[in-house]
C-alpha cells in the first residue's frame, strides 16, 4: 500500500515498539497504538500525495518527532497520570535503583524490566548475554532435579539488586510463533531459532506419536491388542516428549509484537558470538577483580557494623518485593496453570482424536481380517456392496482425512479450500448410509430362531460313573482371533464356532441320556431350520469317557446365523459324574447354573456357583452332590466358592462338617497350649483365629440353611448347567 | 531545581482543561486540537495527546465516532459526552478559582474590580 524504503520501515517499527513498551501499563495500550499508526499512516498518505514517490528515513525521522520520542513525554505522562487519578502501575519499587542510570557492564543485576519472578534469571541472562528463556530453563531443570535451583534463585534474589538493565537487541531470543502454529508454534519458533525448517521439529515432536501409531496398527492387526495407548502416550520417549513441549510452552514467550518477531529470527547466534562474549567478560574480569579486591576490604569493614542494618532492610525490601512478586507471580502462575490446563486438554483431546484414529485403522485391519468372514455373514451382492462401501468410506475416509490433516499441519500448508473438507463429509456420510442399511439387512436375516433336538446313543457305563471331557481341537487356535461370542477360527471354506454349552439335568429313569439342542437364527422360519440342520456336532463315547467336540463347522455357503449347541447331559439318581479339568480350562469362562426344569435354558445361565473340575459328582434327589466332602476344603479355599457351597449342603452334612471343625478346633487348641518357638506361634496364632469362628457359628447357619434347604428341594429338582464358552 | 521540569508540569496541569474546553467547542480531530492549540502557543506531542483522549474517553468524558477519510484510514473525531461537561464545569471552576488566587497572589497591587475577566487559554 505504502512505499517505504527498509530502513525508514525498521526505524518506524522500533518507534512503535518503543511506544508499545512505554504504554505498556497502560488499559488502552492497543487502541493508543491503533490511533498513533493511523495518525502516522494518514500522514504518509498525505506525504506521496504531495508527490513523494517513497517514505524516507528523513519522513519517518519528522513524523516521530512530531509525535514525540517517549522519552520526550516520558516526565509529563507520570504527572498527567496522577492527576487523573488513576492508578500508576509503573513499577515504583525499586526505582532507587533505577534512577542510578546505565548499568555498568559486567556486573550482575536482576533486571527489573524482564522477569518473571524476582528478575534472576533475567540479569542473569543479560550478564551472560544469552537468552533469558535458556537461563530460565536451566533454573527449572535444576529446579525440579534437585530442588536446589529453588534455593539458588531465593539466595541471588535476595543478593542481587535489582535494576532496569537494558536490552541489547542484537541477540537472537527464543520466542513461540504465534503466526505459524499447531499447538502452541513451540515448533515453529525452535525452527527459526535455528533457522531450520519448520517441519523439522514438528517431527521430532511428532515422530514418537508417528512411530506409536505404526507400531499400534501392526500391533492391533497381528494380535488383535487394541490397547496401544499407554504405551504410546506414556511411554517413556513419546511422554517426555510431551512434556518437554508443555514445559517449552510455559517458558518461552510468545513473540506478539514485531519487534519480538524480528529478535526471534534475528541474528544468528552461534559459537563466535559467545566466544567473544566470555572474551570480553575475562579481560573485564581482572580489572574488576582489582577494583572489587579493595572494595571488598571497605565493604569488609563497614559490613560488620551494617550487617544487622543491612540484613534488616534486604530482609524488608525482599519482603515488599516478594509480596508484588507473589502477586505478578501469582498472576504467572495462573497463566502457567492455564496453559497446562490447555495442554492437558489437549492432550486429552489428542488422546481421544488419536484412539478413534487407531480404532478406525484397527476396525479397517480387522476388516481386511474379516474379508474371509465376510462370506459367512453377506447375502448376496447387495449385501456385499455395502458392506465394502461401510468399510472404505465411514471407517476409511476418517483416516485419509485425518492423515491428511496431520500432514497439511506438519508440512504447514494453511488449506483454503474447503471442498476437500465438503468431499470428506459427503463421502463419509455414504459410508454411514451404507453402515445403516448393512445392519439393517443383516439384522432381517437374524429375525426367525429355530431349535432341533438330537438324541446321542450312549453305552451305560458299568462303574456308574461319567466322565466328561472335551479334547484338543482339530483346528489348531493360534492368538486371539475375534473375541465375537463363539467364533473360534475361520479359514477360507469353513467357519469353526464353540458356541457350545453343556448342562447337566437329573435322569428321568436310571439311565444317562446325552442330547444336543442346535439352535440357528435366520431370516424366516424355513431358513433358520435350514441353518440348524446344517450344524454337525459330534459326541463321541469310549467306555466311559463322554468326549464333546470343542465345536462344530459352518461350511462354506453356510451362513453365520449366531448357530449354537446346547448339550442336554441326563444323569440318573445315584450314579456319578465328572467333568474333567480339560473342560475348564479351554474355556474363557466355566459356569455351573441352577434353573428350573424347563427348556428355556437359552437364555437362562444365572448364578453360578462354585463348581470344581476333576472332582466326582453324585446325582442325588435334591441334585448333583460332592461324592467326597473333603475336597470341599482342599479344592474351595476361596471363601465366595465355601460359601455357596455350604449353601447347597444338607443339614447332615452340615452337622458333619460341624463335628469335624470343632474337632479341629479343639485339635488347634491344644496345640495352642504346647510350648513353642515364636515363628510356629505366629502361624499357628493366625490359623486358630480364622477357624476358631467357625465354631460356634456353624449351628444357627446349619439350622437357617437346614430350612431353605426345604422349601427348595421341594420346588424343584435341581438342575446344574455348565456353560462351555470355548 | 529543574526550571525545565517546573515548567512542563505547570502546562501539564492545565493540558486536560484545555482539550475539554476545545472539544467542548465541538466535534474535534486530534490532529486538528495540536493545531488550534499550537495557535494558541500551547505545545503538545501528538504522542501525548492520545494516551490522553483515550483515557478521558475510557473515564467516559469523550466519545467518538468514525469519519471516512480519502487521505488514508478512517479518522477518529471526538466529541464530549454529558459527563464530560459536568467534567468540564467543574474544572473551568478550580480554573477560575485557581486563576483569581494566583492573580491575587502575584499582582496583590492590581485592582480588585476586574477579577470577573480572566483570560481563556
Amino acid at each position: 500500500m505504502i512505499p517505504i524504503e527498509e530502513s525508514a520501515y525498521d526505524m518506524l517499527k522500533q518507534y512503535v515498539e518503543s511506544l508499545r513498551r512505554f504504554f505498556a501499563n497502560e488499559e488502552g495500550r492497543d487502541e493508543i497504538i491503533n490511533d498513533i499508526e493511523g495518525r502516522i499512516a494518514e500522514l504518509f498518505g498525505e506525504s506521496l500525495k504531495k508527490g513523494s514517490t517513497c517514505i524516507t528515513d528523513e519522513e519517518v525521522n519528522k513524523i516521530i518527532e512530531s509525535m514525540g520520542r517517549p522519552e520526550d513525554f516520558e516526565g509529563e505522562e507520570g504527572k498527567v497520570h496522577s492527576q487523573l487519578g488513576g492508578d500508576d502501575k509503573q513499577e515504583q519499587g525499586s526505582s532507587a535503583y533505577e534512577s542510578a542510570g546505565a548499568p555498568p557492564r559486567g556486573r550482575l543485576f536482576r533486571d527489573e524490566s524482564d522477569k518473571i519472578l524476582g528478575g534472576v534469571c533475567g540479569g542473569l541472562a543479560n550478564y551472560l548475554r544469552v537468552d533469558p528463556t535458556i537461563v530460565r530453563l536451566v533454573f527449572a531443570l535444576i529446579s525440579f532435579g534437585a530442588g536446589t535451583g529453588i534455593l539458588l534463585y531465593i539466595l541471588l534474589w535476595v543478593i542481587l539488586p535489582s535494576k532496569s538493565l537494558q536490552h541489547t537487541s542484537s541477540t537472537k531470543r527464543l520466542y513461540r510463533n504465534p503466526e505459524e502454529k499447531v499447538i502452541a508454534g513451540v515448533a515453529s519458533g525452535i525452527a527459526s531459532y535455528f533457522n531450520i525448517a519448520v517441519w523439522i521439529p514438528r517431527l521430532i515432536f511428532a515422530f514418537p506419536l508417528v512411530i506409536g501409531i505404526i507400531t499400534s496398527i501392526f500391533k492391533s492387526a497381528f494380535w488383535f491388542d487394541v490397547d496401544p495407548f499407554p504405551g504410546i502416550v506414556f511411554g517413556s520417549f513419546g511422554g517426555t516428549l510431551f512434556v518437554v513441549y508443555a514445559v517449552l510452552w510455559a517458558v518461552i514467550p510468545e513473540a506478539k509484537s514485531a519487534s519480538e518477531k524480528l529478535e526471534m529470527r534475528g541474528e544468528k547466534v552461534d559459537l563466535n558470538t559467545i566466544k567473544n562474549t566470555i572474551q570480553e567478560d575475562l579481560e573485564g574480569f581482572k580489572t574488576r577483580a582489582e577494583k572489587w579486591g579493595g572494595e571488598f576490604k571497605d565493604k569488609a569493614q563497614q559490613f560488620g557494623q551494617e550487617f544487622g542494618q543491612t540484613v534488616g532492610q534486604k530482609g524488608q525490601q525482599f519482603g515488599s518485593e516478594a509480596g508484588s512478586a507473589i502477586k505478578r507471580g501469582g498472576s504467572r502462575i495462573g497463566r502457567a496453570i492455564g496453559i497446562l490446563f490447555k495442554a492437558f486438554f489437549l492432550f486429552i483431546a489428542g488422546i481421544i482424536a488419536f484412539a478413534l484414529l487407531v480404532a478406525l485403522l484397527a476396525m479397517i485391519v480387522a476388516g481386511v481380517g474379516v474379508f474371509p468372514l465376510k462370506n459367512f455373514f453377506l447375502e448376496g451382492f447387495w449385501q456385499s456392496f455395502l458392506a465394502w462401501s461401510t468399510l472404505l468410506l465411514f471407517l476409511g475416509v476418517p483416516v485419509v482425512a485425518f492423515i491428511t490433516w496431520v500432514i497439511r499441519r506438519i508440512m504447514g500448508v494453511k488449506s483454503g479450500n474447503r471442498y476437500l473438507g465438503f468431499t470428506f463429509g459427503g463421502l463419509w456420510f455414504i459410508g454411514l448410509v451404507c453402515g445403516g442399511l448393512l445392519a439393517a439387512s443383516i439384522a432381517r436375516d437374524f429375525d426367525a430362531r429355530a431349535r432341533d433336538k438330537q438324541d446321542y446313543t450312549i453305552v451305560q457305563p458299568a462303574s456308574g460313573k461319567l466322565i466328561v471331557n472335551v479334547p484338543d481341537a482339530k483346528v489348531k487356535v493360534y492368538g486371539r482371533w475375534f473375541k465375537m461370542d463363539g467364533i473360534l477360527n475361520i479359514s477360507d471354506d469353513s467357519l469353526f464356532l464353540n458356541n457350545v454349552r453343556l448342562r447337566i439335568v437329573k435322569s428321568n429313569d436310571s439311565l444317562f441320556h446325552i442330547s444336543s439342542y442346535k439352535y440357528s437364527n435366520g431370516a424366516d422360519e424355513v431358513s433358520a431350520l435350514h441353518n440348524v440342520k446344517e450344524i454337525n456336532y459330534g459326541i463321541n463315547q469310549q467306555d466311559s469317557l463322554i468326549y464333546l467336540d470343542r465345536g462344530f463347522s459352518l461350511l462354506r455357503g453356510t451362513k453365520f446365523r449366531n448357530q449354537s449347541v446346547t448339550v442336554n447331559l441326563q444323569v440318573p439318581v445315584g450314579k456319578r459324574i465328572v467333568i474333567k479339568e480339560a473342560v475348564s480350562r479351554r474355556l474363557n469362562s466355566f459356569h455351573i447354573s441352577t434353573g428350573r426344569n424347563d427348556w428355556d435354558f437359552d437364555e437362562d445361565w444365572n448364578n453360578d456357583y462354585g463348581w470344581s473340575s476333576d472332582v466326582e459328582y453324585i446325582m442325588t434327589v435334591g441334585g448333583l452332590e460332592r461324592v467326597n466332602k473333603n475336597d470341599t476344603i482342599e479344592n474351595n479355599d476361596d471363601g465366595e466358592n465355601s460359601a455357596v457351597e455350604k449353601y447347597k449342603k444338607s443339614k447332615e452334612e452340615l452337622q458333619k462338617e460341624y463335628d469335624k471343625k470343632q474337632k479341629e478346633a479343639e485339635d488347634l487348641k491344644k496345640e495352642l497350649d504346647k510350648p513353642v518357638d515364636s515363628t510356629k506361634y505366629h502361624y499357628q496364632k493366625t490359623v486358630s483365629y480364622s477357624q476358631a469362628p467357625h465354631a460356634p457359628k456353624a449351628p444357627e447357619a446349619a439350622r437357617a440353611i437346614a430350612a431353605e434347604e426345604v422349601s427348595a428341594s421341594s420346588e424343584a429338582s435341581r438342575i446344574i448347567f455348565m456353560q462351555m464358552v470355548l | 531545581m529543574d526550571i525545565q521540569n517546573t515548567q512542563s508540569q505547570m502546562r501539564k496541569g492545565v493540558l486536560e482543561f484545555c482539550i475539554l474546553s476545545i472539544i467542548r467547542q465541538g466535534e474535534v480531530y486530534p490532529s486538528d486540537l495540536v493545531e488550534r492549540m499550537k495557535s494558541a502557543n500551547l505545545h503538545i506531542l501528538e504522542g501525548t495527546l492520545y494516551p490522553l483522549l483515550t483515557r478521558l474517553k475510557n473515564a467516559g468524558l469523550l466519545t467518538y465516532r468514525w469519519v471516512e477519510s480519502n487521505s488514508g484510514p478512517p479518522r477518529k473525531y471526538f466529541v464530549m459526552t454529558e459527563k464530560g461537561l459536568t467534567f468540564y464545569g467543574e474544572l473551568e471552576r478550580t480554573w477560575q478559582e485557581l486563576a483569581d488566587a494566583v492573580h491575587a497572589l502575584t499582582q496583590p497591587q492590581a485592582d480588585q474590580s476586574s477579577e470577573e475577566t480572566q483570560p481563556q487559554p
